[in-house]
């Protein structure tokens, strides 16, 4: 692997690293929610967050609709930046990625599956169908490879892309062959959107995303372990498959609720350690805390150019997020 | 402390029926330098994975310090025994700092954090192997040699009392072959190590193992296991023992492939060649 995608360059002392990145996460939290149809202004959204609002509308748009779709949106990234550091981690491989394991794939057969229902309970439960469906594509890789015994990293990699592309299939055909009024609205919901905050959204994403990033720092220097080999992991006392499940399990959840409210948004899992890494290095703990807070800026600022770059409508984020991530690509590779 | 380090009692280890061990028994005293010889597939590294539990589908036993290895928590087994494998690399541009630090793993608790202590032990076992200057470069950068050095200050500062190697001077020059192995009998720790340089293990060991199909075929001190007329056997090359003059150790100098044709020392291992 490239030197380029990896390298530790320079590493900046933890402790300023945080201090800037902190500095960033809340510039990014406030100054993003002037941003929108109707544009606030920072000194607006000062008097709002400080005193009480100039007009009564802009209390409703700021603590109604913006805040909330500024928090998921930064809650969304940190959650997937982080389950892509995971991934990359404990798979030693830094191209690996959350959507691997066909996570997004299932969310979309069970959001898919939803156009069968009646309507009237629809909207409710598109996230829980795509929850379901994240969960079968994950059950599937996890019994695929007990059965082949966790040998190699290589059969979890495999097995992610065969069953993604396996779910993926089961959802094209279902909507090629379902009404075109409810294909429509399952692929807008793939392409992504934060347009769904809610305080139920919030609710459920925050505490998983919270608690799966502290058990993957509390275990950091098992993951740590395997960073070497896992052969060297296992002569440090480490049992390598249950770390690999534990940490499959942690990114499922992860995406899997993420991805269920907010539809496909990739590359940030992929992207994101890789910006990170060569400033705070490659052990775990570190990498995760950094990855989390950039990926959850990075996702607010990517939703506010979606809702601003067209006049009166919406760029699906997960539009722009792939956009910027091959971009990304391109820009790398030519360093390499 | 038990008297033996490792021992292993009846061992046999097999693949789909087929015995790559069979029936060791062995017992490393503590402290004690311990060469594991033999050709290529005679069992050496099966053995050593058996020893450090990295194989635990085996027949027979092992027991650490006295205690049967099955018994033992991975864990426990780390805190003992510290291994320098034969090949170690990463996708991730680890650096020296990082592998390193790994060896504090083993005694710390989900929620412990690194110490002053640790990391003073970090940075002396960095001394110990000359490498603290290097702390910072990425490990793939460095010479064999030098990632033999890390892998060892790794085992320092897990503090095992047993070291175990896998053929580790494998591509290194003759410098390196003999500071990896000075450095590593410096420990002061039970060592045992698989090794092809007869040479080297006479120089290095108290005790030779020697291994051929899987069973133990002398186990002794060099002067006793380096015989001709055995090492012709096993090594199916002619070859004369004598004295290496600086260090009064046996030195073994092998005649070339001429002595038996390939073909004939190919069929002595059973093997069919159709030409």
């Amino acid at each position: 692997m490239s030197n380029t995608l990896t390298a530790p360059a320079r590493k900046i002392p933890f402790k300023w690293s945080i201090i800037a990145i902190v500095s960033i996460v809340l510039f990014t939290l406030i100054s993003s929610v002037g941003f929108g149809v109707v544009e606030l202004g920072h000194q607006a959204v000062w008097q709002c967050v400080t005193q009480s609002c100039e007009k009564p509308i802009y209390d409703t748009i700021l603590w109604q609709i913006r805040f909330p779709r500024v928090l998921l949106g930064f809650i969304a990234g940190f959650g997937l930046a982080v389950a892509g550091a995971l991934m990359q981690n404990v798979t030693r491989n830094p191209l690996a990625d959350p959507y691997l394991f066909g996570i997004v794939s299932g969310a979309g057969l069970g959001a898919t599956l939803t156009t069968f229902l009646p309507p009237s309970i629809q909207v409710i439960s598109l996230p829980l169908a795509a929850f379901l469906g994240s969960l079968l594509a994950v059950v599937i890789i996890l019994l695929i490879l007990l059965q082949n015994n966790w040998r190699r990293i290589e059969h979890l990699l495999l097995a992610g892309v065969a069953v993604s592309f396996l779910l993926s299939s089961l959802t094209s055909f279902i909507l090629y062959t379902g009404d075109a009024f409810s294909s429509n609205r399952v692929i807008f919901w793939l392409m992504g959107s934060l347009a769904r905050a809610d305080s139920t959204a919030l609710l459920w994403i925050f505490p998983v995303v919270i608690i799966s990033t502290g058990i993957a720092i509390v275990l950091g220097r098992q993951l740590d372990a395997l960073l070497l080999s896992d052969d060297s992991a296992r002569t440090l006392g480490i049992h390598v498959a249950k770390i690999r499940i534990i940490t499959l399990v942690l990114c499922a959840a992860i995406t899997a609720v993420i991805v269920s409210y907010c539809g496909g948004i990739s590359f940030i899992g992929l992207m994101i350690p890789h910006i990170v890494r060569p400033f705070v290095g490659i052990t775990s703990a570190k990498l995760f805390i950094t990855t989390g807070l950039i990926g959850g800026c990075f996702l607010v600022w990517v939703d506010v150019i979606a809702r601003t770059a067209l006049d009166g409508q919406e760029i699906p984020i997960g539009v722009i997020t792939s956009a910027m991530g091959s971009l990304f690509f391109l820009a790398l590779l030519r360093k390499m | 402390m038990h008297s033996f380090a490792l021992q292993a009692k009846e061992l046999t280890w097999s693949v789909d029926q087929v015995d790559i061990i069979q029936q060791i028994n062995l017992q490393i005293k503590t402290g004690e330098t311990v060469a594991i010889v033999g050709p290529n597939g005679a069992g050496k590294t099966s053995l050593l994975k058996c020893l450090f539990g990295e194989y635990h589908t085996y027949k027979g036993d092992v027991y650490l310090n006295g205690k049967a290895l099955s018994t033992l928590h991975k864990k426990e087994i780390a805190q003992h025994i510290a291994v320098v494998s034969q090949h170690a690399d990463s996708a991730f541009n680890l650096t020296v700092l990082d592998i390193v630090s790994m060896g504090l793993i083993p005694h710390k608790g989900l929620f412990d954090l690194n110490t002053d202590e640790d990391r003073t032990n970090i940075q002396q076992a960095l001394i110990k192997v000359d490498l603290l200057n290097k702390q910072h470069q990425q490990f793939n950068t460095l010479s064999g040699g030098e990632q033999q050095r890390v892998l060892i200050a790794r085992a320092v500062v897990q503090s095992a009392n047993i070291l175990i190697m896998d053929e580790p001077t494998n591509h290194l020059d003759m410098y390196y072959q003999h500071q990896i192995l000075q450095l590593a009998k410096k420990l002061d720790i039970t060592l045992v190590l698989t090794i092809h340089d007869l040479n080297l293990a006479a120089q290095y060991c108290d005790r030779i193992v020697m291994l051929n199909h899987g069973k133990i075929v002398a186990d002794d001190n060099p002067e006793k296991v380096l015989k001709p007329e055995l090492l012709s056997k096993i090594f199916k090359l002619d070859c004369i023992v004598d004295e290496n003059p600086f260090t009064q150790r046996p030195r073994v100098t092998f005649a070339g492939t001429n002595s038996k044709s390939p073909s004939e020392r190919n069929n002595t291992f059973g093997e069919e060649h159709h030409e």
